[in-house]
């Protein structure tokens, strides 16, 4: 046997899937060549030892996010097949969709009719203005629901742009419901794309009054990799007046890698919580 | 659960999501996540590329869940979308060799009474150095083939190559990261 098929074995024999015929075949080349010998050795020392580096964890982050998304694309998917069931009581061509509309309207014209005139406010028009303002307040919600379900999932799209959509639908809305926040303030500590992350900075304005965000934001300072995060955030807790802020901003005015430009805002923001403070 | 046994679970859980019960994803999450989170750690070096990578394949599963075919194997089909999702992401950023994983942090364990310990767990944080600097592709056939349990079969299936051209890129893979940690040990001593 040559030294090239041997080498073949001696990995087969490593990988376990050496037969014993194999096997027996290179014992005996291994008896008559001392290059191939030392080799095996030497080789399959590092093989067995390779076993023995550390297997690493991955965070428990990486579960938290992953559940998340994973929730929010069955529901995506259970809206959507709601909406092929509705498709599919439609009518598919033109004729039959002008003739279903036509018998709607002058169905509901006809129930219009027969309805008493004027009774309903006569009788109960206040409470019937109080129910339609429950079904008006009702639909909001669905609406600010869906809008979360949305900015939610685009959050946590592969795409940067994507995750920029997601975070200015944030910005619309009212108010920020306690789990798009958390997503936010993942976006500000994870994502790799900076536009991102300062976009998620200018949504979490809204909320600058939560002392979690802001702790949360204030530890992940020293994180940041990008200047302008790092000014962005400095800004955010200076306009949030929050005097817990002052140590990590000193530590990190400390750092002797920060950006000079940066080192000296966090100083002028330090300067700025003392005075409104002390 | 072995991983036989979690090849047909994971393979008819797939077909579940195949054919449209997304739930079922969370079953083969749950089997296969941290397995990959260490096949994408070895190969970057970094914590948060690799988790970033595990949420990736998982998500290309559900888009990709039509692709999924009953006679290929579970794990073949994970490990190509694995491998494509890595070599997108390398397109993406240039990876470079990482030192800062902590799975060989020596200065708290360094005191003359653990010496032989201490000098053992040396020796592996430089075979550890070794394998993260060989080229990218012997490095996944050693990651593959040693620490994921893929056998050469499986291999050669997903790099489009006959059994026998596996085993003599492992030997070689496996020559060279030997070359590497002679050197580095050469390098220690002086």
């Amino acid at each position: 046997m040559i030294c090239g098929h041997a080498r073949e074995l001696m990995a087969a024999s490593w990988m376990g899937d050496l037969d014993p015929g194999g096997a027996a075949k290179l014992r005996q080349h291994l008896d008559g060549c001392p290059e191939c010998s030392a080799e095996m050795s030497q080789l399959g020392m590092m093989w067995e030892r390779l076993a023995d580096i550390p297997a690493p964890e991955p965070s428990p982050l990486l579960n938290e996010r992953w559940e998340m998304t994973l929730e929010s694309l069955v529901t995506q998917r259970k809206a959507k097949s709601w909406r092929f069931s509705l498709a599919a009581l439609t009518p598919g061509r033109p004729v039959w969709q002008i003739a279903a509309a036509a018998f709607l309207l002058i169905g509901g014209i006809g129930i219009g009719r027969l309805l008493p005139r004027g009774a309903g406010v006569e009788r109960g028009g206040v409470e019937r203005g109080g129910v339609e303002r429950g079904e008006v307040a009702a639909l909001r919600d669905e609406v600010a629901k869906t809008k979360e379900m949305v900015t939610l999932s685009l959050l946590q799209q592969q795409s940067a742009s994507e995750r920029l959509r997601g975070v200015d639908y944030s910005a619309r809305m009212a108010s920020l419901d306690p789990q798009v926040v958390t997503a936010l303030v993942q976006v500000v500590k994870n994502d790799t794309s900076v536009n991102v992350r300062l976009a998620a900075i200018d949504a979490l304005s809204k909320v600058s009054a939560d002392a979690g965000v802001r702790r949360s934001l204030t530890q992940s300072l020293g994180q940041q990799d990008s200047p302008m995060v790092q000014a962005a955030l400095i800004d955010y807790v200076v306009e949030a007046r929050d005097r817990h802020a002052m140590g990590p901003l000193t530590e990190l005015a400390a750092r002797p890698d920060l950006n000079p430009a940066i080192r000296q805002r966090a100083e002028s923001a330090v300067r700025r919580l003392t005075e409104y403070h002390y | 659960m072995d991983a036989q046994v979690n090849q047909t679970t994971d393979h008819d859980l797939m077909t579940e999501v195949a054919r449209g019960n997304l739930a079922s994803m969370s079953e083969i999450y749950r089997h296969r996540h941290r397995s990959l989170f260490r096949f994408f750690f070895r190969m970057t070096g970094k914590q948060a590329t690799a988790e970033d990578l595990v949420h990736e394949v998982f998500l290309r599963m559900i888009r990709y869940r039509h692709t999924y075919q009953t006679g290929d194997g579970f794990e073949a089909w994970m490990y190509r979308i694995a491998r494509n999702a890595f070599a997108d992401q390398t397109k993406k950023h240039r990876l470079e060799v990482p030192a800062e994983e902590g799975l060989f942090d020596l200065t708290a364990e360094a005191r003359p009474s653990a010496f032989e310990q201490v000098s053992k767990k040396q020796d592996l944080a430089l075979l550890y150095r070794a394998l993260r600097e060989l080229p990218e592709d012997k490095r996944e056939l050693i990651i593959l083939s040693r620490f994921q349990g893929l056998s050469c079969e499986q291999i050669g299936e997903l790099m489009g190559a006959a059994q026998g051209t596996v085993k003599v890129r492992v030997f070689r893979a496996m020559k060279e990261m030997g070359k590497i940690f002679l050197d580095l040990q050469k390098e220690k001593a002086s």
